[in-house]
């Protein structure tokens, strides 16, 4: 007899995944602009002529993928970031990534620098970097603790620097000329229109590596969930575990956030459904949360970018309106 | 078997938190750390599953040191039940019991029959077979802890070290948990180390006794021999009656008042 | 023992001091806000918060009452030699007051501002930015206000001709869809801000001769996708950049940025263009330089002698 587990990872995952794959494939061929699949797909049309196939191929294949890569990843570090912190209201950006990024972004719109190198263009070369930095302050800051990374500094550390940096982002921002201000407040708003597939691959080794990671973590998320005493008698080097849930979490994020800025609501809502539907053990919830994260961003994404055609409704926008409602809903469901 | 010698731990250089403590459990044995509250009683223990290394001293078990063996290795021979369990997620009671078997599974490793017969076995052996199913976070607090000393059991390990089982149970739950440790120890096998500065719970079912007090053995022994009037003045500034009781031939200690300083 | 008494005359000395305030003050009634009445006497001391109007005030003559500028007046060279007063988001409103002006050029938005300068009896010419034509009623408006109707009426007439030169060049020409781009991120097309079918960037587009591929879109700025660029497809990209000019090696990697869409006529043809400098997007006396540089950019061949 197999335990329940087994039976739910090979009903639930098979059917998160096809749903994501499903997205992947159905989505490029809705937009604004309406386009002759046939005419997109034949190779007897010069390249340069083919303005059926730019649109599938420049404008929209590459932001389906961008949408199921970041949708993926703030889904999966949203699970084990919540389950670092034992608290299911954390999300990607508890800890200062995203403020970092932020930073780093804002800085180089408002001071209209350019640092691009080796194929990244600029705001998200800053934007990683900013990532990155924030990163290591908090792990630098919550390591100071002999056993290991305690997790109370780590949360205390990251909502400072998120304050911290908030605040030098709104000086940014004061400095800045009004045309950049608005800029940089858009590149809040999260934006999924890569138009190429260079900043994807760009991203790929940071989000291959923390997926490598996020694989061999979810028993262990488990048992850290219970508290850092019991995880350590049941044989789990606890420090080592939360370090590599930090590391991993925090650098799947900032790869995320380079790519389409940071897009909320999808670290913490994908993750509270998936588990109200399969329960809260991680060896089902880690899996199905990517996939289903990556389904969540393309369907907000194709919203996003259909709903006021032809203009475009940032998709930071959309998972807000959808997640807060959301969150309205369970507080009172709950209370 | 488990041998703790020269003890010395402190979170900050401070404020040391235990101080030249030294005990030795033997295989099968049933003893209780008794103190008052900040007495050490936690530290100790973590210090004797190997959850934290000692400031100074060793602890052996089986006459190695512990740092010498695995972490699988050792939560493969102590398992530990903490004072309180509070769960930031919603798991199920199997799913709570299964996790003990993290250290005899691969690290990809799905539980397979065998674990989930032994699990059966862990709930079985502390009465909640019925609640399998249930969300650990709906019972009652001397069902959870039921359920998580079946987490422990499922560990399959010689030693069960558990931190003030019964401080937050009402009566009957506690009576539960005494005769559950006293089952496991004499039908199974199961060293246990039970701390607490439940006087009850330590003469009821404690065959020997460390008593700590501001991180220091202020006595260690057989109950009878341990736990006389002078030593619970010593520990608790109180002034007791202690006495064999006539019904249950254990001893019984009654606080009568504050100890004249 | 005896009291001193105010003496009379000190009295009288008083009561006379408070008739000349009167006086006084009642000279320095407000002047109307613009579209008011005449002005009793043109104002000396006048502060501008607004660049474009700054450049105004200077070309049409009234630059030595000219007391202080915004922050971010750079043009004329004069104007830099005034003291600065902060701008549209942070007005300083005490250096404003200390310096007793007695007309402030402000945003339409600004009315906290607006209310303080009212309260302290400190006539005030607000400005709304809107489309091309407003630019010279704001002129004219202007040199009423200051009292330079004259300069103001040379400044725009000038204006008028030069854009009138301009229509004559390229009205004969067939009319090119394009796409004007104000903003975007550096070497990389993402955030690629354009203008709408509103606006003074529109207008300036159409006085150059160019069709607005955004005209449609009632808004003076586009965000432009992907998507939206290769269903538009434009014939031309005019990349406008206001700051320093672009060195030619800067103008090759921009118009490098955009051959990721090939399908668009623009790429396809090499007419991407960048036009850069000083003086490109501000809605001032410089409008008809700044149509003239996208009009030779757009239609090149009109220019050619």
């Amino acid at each position: 007899m197999t335990t329940g587990v087994r039976r739910r990872m090979w009903t639930v995952l098979p059917l998160c995944a096809a749903g994501a794959v499903a997205a992947i494939v159905i989505a490029p061929t809705v937009g604004s602009t309406s386009i002759s699949l046939t005419r997109a797909f034949d190779t007897s049309i010069p390249w340069a002529d083919n303005v059926d196939a730019q649109i599938f191929f420049v404008a929209r294949l590459p932001r389906v993928l961008a949408a199921a890569v970041v949708g993926a990843t703030l889904a999966a570090s949203g699970v084990v970031l919540q389950a670092l912190l034992r608290n299911p209201l954390a999300t990607p950006f508890t800890l200062g990534v995203s403020a970092g990024a932020a930073l780093g972004a804002m800085i180089v719109i408002a001071a209209g620098l350019d640092v691009g190198a080796l194929g990244v263009s600029t705001v998200p070369m800053a934007s990683f970097a900013g990532s990155m930095g924030a990163t290591a302050i908090v792990y630098w800051l919550a390591r100071s603790q002999r056993r290991g990374l305690s997790t109370n500094v780590l949360l205390l550390a990251g909502v400072t620097l998120n304050a911290f940096f908030s605040a030098l982002i709104m000086f940014v921002q004061y400095l800045a000329d009004f045309t950049q201000s608005f800029r940089t407040l858009r590149w809040l708003m999260g934006d999924l229109d890569v138009g190429s597939y260079g900043p994807l691959v760009a991203a790929a080794p940071f989000v291959l590596l923390s997926f490598a990671v996020f694989a061999v973590l979810p028993r262990t998320l488990n048992l850290l969930t219970l508290g850092s005493d019991v995880a350590a008698a049941r044989g789990v080097d606890v420090a080592r575990a939360e370090r590599l849930a930090f590391v991993s979490a925090s650098l799947a994020t900032g790869a995320a956030v380079s790519l389409a800025g940071p897009i909320g609501f999808i670290g913490i809502v994908v993750p509270h459904l998936v588990r109200l539907l399969v329960g809260a053990d991680h060896r089902v919830v880690l899996p199905a949360s990517a996939f289903f994260g990556a389904a969540f961003l393309i369907g907000c994404d194709l919203v996003s970018r259909t709903a006021l055609a032809p203009l475009e409704l940032p998709v930071g926008i959309v998972t807000a309106m959808i997640g807060g409602p959301f969150f309205l809903w369970q507080l009172v469901r709950h209370s | 078997m488990l041998c703790a010698t020269d003890l010395s731990f402190a979170y900050d250089a401070r404020q040391p938190v235990l101080a030249g403590v030294s005990l030795e459990v033997r295989a099968g044995a049933l003893v209780g750390v008794l103190g008052p509250n900040g007495s050490g009683k936690t530290t100790l223990l973590r210090l004797l599953a190997g959850i934290r290394r000692p400031t100074s001293g060793t602890v052996t078990l089986d006459g190695r040191p512990l740092h010498a063996y695995s972490r699988r290795a050792l939560a493969a021979r102590m398992a530990v039940v903490p004072q309180e369990t509070h769960l930031a997620f919603d798991y199920s009671v199997m799913e709570m019991v299964l996790m003990g078997r993290h250290p005899h599974l691969g690290v990809f490793e799905v539980e397979g029959p065998a674990d989930l017969a032994v699990a059966r076995d862990a709930l079985a052996a502390t009465s909640v077979a019925h609640l399998e199913n249930r969300d650990f976070a709906t019972l009652s607090g001397g069902e959870k802890q039921r359920v998580v000393i079946a987490a422990a059991l499922a560990q399959a390990t010689d030693v069960l070290l558990l931190d003030e089982p019964t401080s937050s149970l009402d009566l009957g739950a506690q009576l539960d948990i005494a005769q559950l440790l006293v089952d496991l120890n004499t039908t199974r096998g199961v060293t246990v180390v039970v701390s607490t500065h439940d006087l009850a719970l330590a003469s009821g079912i404690c065959r020997e006794l460390v008593l700590l007090r501001q991180g220091r053995v202020q006595a260690a022994g057989a109950t009878a021999e341990v736990l006389t009037a002078d030593q619970v003045r010593a520990l608790y500034d109180v002034d007791a009656d202690v006495h064999v009781h006539p019904v249950t031939g254990h001893l019984s200690v009654v606080p009568l008042r504050r100890a004249a300083r | 023992m005896r009291q001193p008494r105010p003496s009379r005359r000190l009295v009288v000395a008083g009561l006379l001091a408070c008739l000349a305030g009167t006086a006084v003050a009642g000279w320095s009634q407000p002047v109307a806000t613009s579209g008011g009445g005449g002005a009793q006497s043109a104002p000396r001391r006048i502060i501008s918060l607004v660049p474009a109007l700054t450049e105004m005030l200077f070309a049409i003559g009234a630059g030595p009452q000219v007391a202080a500028v915004s922050s971010y007046d750079t043009y004329p060279a004069e104007a830099a030699t005034r003291p600065r007063v902060g701008a549209l988001l942070d007005p300083d409103v005490e250096r404003v007051l200390s310096l007793t002006p007695d007309l402030v050029a402000i945003y339409g938005s600004q009315s906290d501002l607006r209310r303080q300068l009212e309260r302290a009896a400190i006539p005030v010419y607000e400005y709304r930015h809107a489309a091309l034509p407003d630019i010279l009623l704001t002129i004219r408006d202007l040199g009423r206000v200051t009292g330079h109707a004259a300069g103001a009426e040379a400044v725009a007439a000038g204006i008028e001709r030069d854009l009138a030169a301009v229509r004559a060049r390229v009205g004969t020409r067939a009319p090119l869809r394009t796409l004007l781009v104000f903003g975007r991120e550096p070497n990389a097309l993402r955030n690629i801000y354009a203008s709408g079918g509103l606006g003074f960037l529109h207008d300036m587009l159409v006085a150059a001769g160019g069709v607005n591929v955004f005209a449609d879109l009632k808004q003076q700025s586009v965000q432009a996708t992907t998507e939206l660029l290769l269903a538009r497809a434009p014939d031309v990209i005019l990349e406008v950049r206001e700051g320093p000019a672009y060195s030619s090696a800067q103008v090759r990697q921009a118009v490098a940025d955009w051959s990721r869409l090939a399908s668009v006529p623009a790429v396809k043809n090499g007419r991407v263009h960048v036009v850069s400098g000083a003086g490109l997007v501000v809605p001032g006396p410089r409008v008809a330089g700044a149509v003239a540089r996208l009009a030779r950019a757009l239609h090149p061949g009109a220019f050619t002698p």
